[in-house]
């Protein structure tokens, strides 16, 4: 009896290339409407693949950006509009244990009238240490030059400006100012027309008098503290307005949330979609079926026999739907880069205008879809047969 | 009235003189976070090889740093950071520990937790040999130190607001607090007292403790 | 050898198909069960063969109880020795002939080679080898008949059963059948036929003819 039984267990992990034919052929019997079932279900996988790759890759490129904004920030304002601060202002926020360096950082922007743009504008001292790495390079900014992105050497070159440029002030006196370098930027992102220059430059150019600055960047070593150190800071500046970096990363969680609406739709849709599929197999099987599996029993077929070939017959369908699909979501996702999904995941208020989505091997997005599928779909097929198959075949085929 | 005059000027000049070189007097803070970092960037950028040694004053070290440009052209905060730095830092070459890492796989030694998890609560105990044990929070730390008290080289904790690696013996521990270690309760370590004290008062503490008044009970009560 | 041990099968809604019947059949026999439809014939092929169990009562088939065993060695027991010829053909219509003929030796696993041989066996004893790769529903009554002997043999079963296997034929293929059962005889095989088709009651190569009545056997 034993025997019998572990015998059991090794026929039924061996392929049986016959039963398998069976199968097929089954499958083939019924051509149009599997074939129906495995283009719905790819089209399912590929829907819900595409849109959890290109969520997963701009969480994760948004991340590494944040990462590398400041732990706090203190802008000051005056009537609730965004103002300028004092740079002694630093030695108050030294004070505060759990502080780790404070910068002041000089930057904004400037609007060039000729070619409609506006060029971003960081001010840099070769002897502080900042958050962005861009300005922690090593770079020789000379006092009356700047650093240029080659987005805005092209525009200057188009506006004739060659080997310098011409700041106007608000005072309306102008400023020249000698193109020194391009700088090689990330292309993965879209970016901002940058230039850097030395912070007393940068100064001059915005008009900050004084030791006026753009705002304070805060950093904290544990970072446990910074809710802590944050408040301790709205209370020495009751008119400033601050922002912590893990805050602006809940925000852009939420944007990219999967609770969110966007992506509840199309789940709702796509597990809606799934479920009728699954109901119809699982409804149970029409009497031609049901007798046919009572004639297979009748010929010697047992029931680990029948169910195996419904185990080949619901593999093969949902199978190939998952590889079909998580294919298509590759090819659309990073060959093509996503067009039309993509929109739906940008809007104004994102980091990221625009930007190539990088590839990443997800694999928990991959191991989630096939889950949620071939399991499912290869028990619709099983459980109804499976009840056929254990009745009488005498019965079955009155 | 002109010996007024000559008088009131030979007073503006000296003080103007002292003024000009005098060691500043700035806070202890100030200096850690902001001045001697630039002072270190600027040291490791352009003169790396000036001997410190060499000057008996602040004030002369200031005036050569003028005078011969060694460090290039400096503006006078840039100057002021890096004498500051050069005569406080530099001269002492007071000892600074390595930060403290761990791998993937390094475990407590009493407990058993991979210590990857929480790298902020890392402690170290360092034998003459070599021999290194590693331990995620201080209450293991010490229930290993009270069962091995011989023969330790160093016993490195980590800062609680600045992370920097620091010695346990100098240290002072909070008990009692609202922050809790990857065990639970724990006391935590700042490298001075004000720090202790401050830390103690926001966040609930009961009693700050220097390293030697710690006690097996104390660490025991703390719980597992 | 074939035994039924006061066998009773009741259906539900309480059809008493067999009422405490026994039954002996030896190696080689070729019996007729004769009865008019709903008499139990049926019923007790589906019981050598089993295809259901019985209500009360045993069935042994080579001293082997097959009402008692587990589903799954009925099956394999069915798979080795029993070759059952359906009233209704119960062929998979949109399915060859091959495909149909070799459906029983699908679990086994056995060689390609092994299919070829018997496939070209069982097509030539019945004479259906131009038919090998027709789909079954193309084909006419007594050819679809055939087609459900050769898959009975297919195995080469020490039983054959066959359930009214002329139903639905015209007097020439009902005659055609009684030559290919007179040659099925020769082979040595244990053939029970539970028809009313008056052809088979005077057959001479016939050893016995049981009638069945009411769910019981007239003695």
């Amino acid at each position: 009896m034993k025997l019998q039984n572990i015998w059991f267990v090794v026929l039924a992990c061996k392929v049986n290339l016959y039963i398998l034919e069976y199968s097929i052929k089954y499958i083939f019997r019924d051509k149009y409407k599997n074939i129906f079932i495995v283009i719905v279900m790819s089209l399912l996988v590929a829907l819900l693949a595409a849109t959890l790759f290109i969520s997963n890759s701009m969480k994760a490129k948004y991340n590494s950006i944040i990462d590398n904004y400041p732990d706090i920030v203190i802008t000051n304002q005056k009537a609730l509009r965004d103002s300028t601060i004092d740079e002694n202002e630093i030695d108050k926020v030294l004070t505060l244990k759990g502080v780790t360096s404070v910068v002041a950082r000089v930057w904004g922007h400037y609007y060039f009238l000729n070619a409609d743009k506006k060029f971003l504008i960081l001010g840099r001292d070769e002897f502080e240490t900042y958050f962005n790495p861009l300005l922690n390079q090593k770079m020789n900014i000379n006092k009356e030059s700047m650093l240029v992105s080659k987005d805005v050497k092209k525009i200057l070159n188009d506006n004739y400006y060659k080997k310098y440029f011409n700041f106007i002030k608000s005072d309306g006196m102008i400023e020249k100012v000698k193109i020194q370098n391009t700088l090689d930027l990330d292309t993965s992102v879209k970016n901002p027309l940058l230039i850097i220059m030395n912070k007393d430059l940068a100064k001059n150019i915005f008009q900050y008098k004084n030791s006026e600055v753009t705002d304070l960047a805060v950093s904290v070593a544990n970072k446990n503290e910074i809710a802590f150190i944050a408040t301790k800071i709205k209370i020495l500046f009751p008119n400033a307005r601050i922002t912590i970096k893990d805050d602006l990363r809940v925000h852009y969680e939420n944007i990219y949330n999967l609770r969110s609406g966007f992506f509840l739709t199309i789940f709702i849709i796509t597990f809606f979609t799934f479920f009728i599929i699954i109901y119809d197999k699982v409804s149970g099987l029409n009497s031609e079926q049901r007798q046919e599996i009572g004639i297979l029993k009748a010929l010697g077929w047992r029931v680990s026999d029948v169910l195996n070939a419904k185990l080949y017959e619901g593999s093969i369908i949902s199978l190939l739907s998952y590889i079909l699909g998580i294919s298509f979501a590759l090819i659309y996702v990073y060959v093509f880069n996503a067009p039309y999904l993509k929109d739906m995941f940008l809007n104004n208020y994102n980091l990221l205008p625009d930007f190539k989505i990088a590839f990443t091997m997800d694999y928990e997005t991959l191991a989630l879809l096939f889950f949620l599928s071939v399991p499912i779909y290869i028990a619709a097929t099983i459980i109804p047969s499976w009840r056929v198959a254990t009745l009488e075949a005498d019965e079955v085929m009155r | 009235m002109f010996t007024n005059k000559i008088f009131k000027l030979f007073f503006l000049s000296a003080l103007f003189c002292a003024s000009l070189f005098s060691y500043p007097q700035i806070s202890q803070d100030i200096k850690d976070k902001k001045i001697y970092p630039i002072g270190e960037k600027i040291y490791k950028s352009k003169c790396s090889n000036i001997d410190t040694a060499k000057f008996k004053t602040y004030d002369a070290l200031v005036s050569s740093l003028e005078s011969k440009k060694s460090c290039g052209d400096l503006n006078k905060n840039h100057l002021q950071a890096l004498s500051l730095y050069l005569w406080d830092v530099k001269r002492h070459n007071s000892k600074i520990y390595p930060k403290l890492t761990v791998t993937n796989k390094d475990k407590c030694q009493v407990c058993g937790m991979f210590l990857h998890h929480y790298p902020t609560w890392v402690s170290r105990i360092n034998y003459p040999n070599g021999e290194t044990y590693n331990f995620d929070g201080m209450k293991c730390m010490f229930k290993f130190y009270f069962n091995n008290k011989e023969g330790i080289k160093d016993i490195l904790v980590q800062d609680y607001y600045t992370l920097k690696t620091i010695n346990a013996r100098d240290a002072y521990f909070v008990v009692g607090s609202d922050v809790y270690g990857p065990m639970g309760h724990e006391l935590v370590p700042f490298k001075d007292k004000k720090s202790a004290t401050t830390f103690s008062l926001e966040h609930k503490g009961k009693k700050v403790y220097s390293f030697d008044e710690v006690t097996e009970h104390m660490v025991r009560s703390l719980g597992m | 050898m074939i035994k039924l041990l006061n066998v009773s099968k009741i259906y539900d809604k309480n059809v008493i198909a067999l009422d405490d019947v026994s039954l002996t059949f030896q190696e080689g026999e070729l019996v007729v069960l004769k009865g008019v439809s709903g008499s139990g014939k049926s019923t007790i092929l589906s019981l050598i063969g089993g295809l259901v169990k019985p209500t009360s009562g045993e069935v042994l088939v080579d001293n082997k109880k097959i009402s008692k065993i587990p589903d799954h060695f009925v099956s394999s027991f069915r798979q080795k020795n029993i070759g059952f010829i359906f009233q209704k053909y119960n062929l998979i219509s949109m399915l060859s002939v091959a495909e149909n003929i070799l459906l029983p030796l699908a679990p086994l696993n056995l060689s390609r080679l092994e299919h070829k041989e018997r496939l070209a066996k069982v097509l030539g004893l019945f004479s259906i080898e131009d038919k090998r790769d027709v789909v079954v529903k193309n084909l006419s009554g007594g050819q679809q008949q055939r087609v459900a002997i050769a898959r009975a043999n297919i195995n080469s079963p020490k039983i054959i059963l066959a359930d009214e296997p002329t139903a639905n034929l015209d007097e020439k293929l009902s005659i055609e059948f009684i030559e290919i059962l007179k040659e099925l005889k020769s082979q040595n095989r244990t053939i029970i036929v539970a028809t009313h088709d008056p052809l088979f009651f005077e057959l001479d190569f016939v050893d016995r003819v049981i009638e069945v009545k009411n769910a019981k056997i007239v003695l």
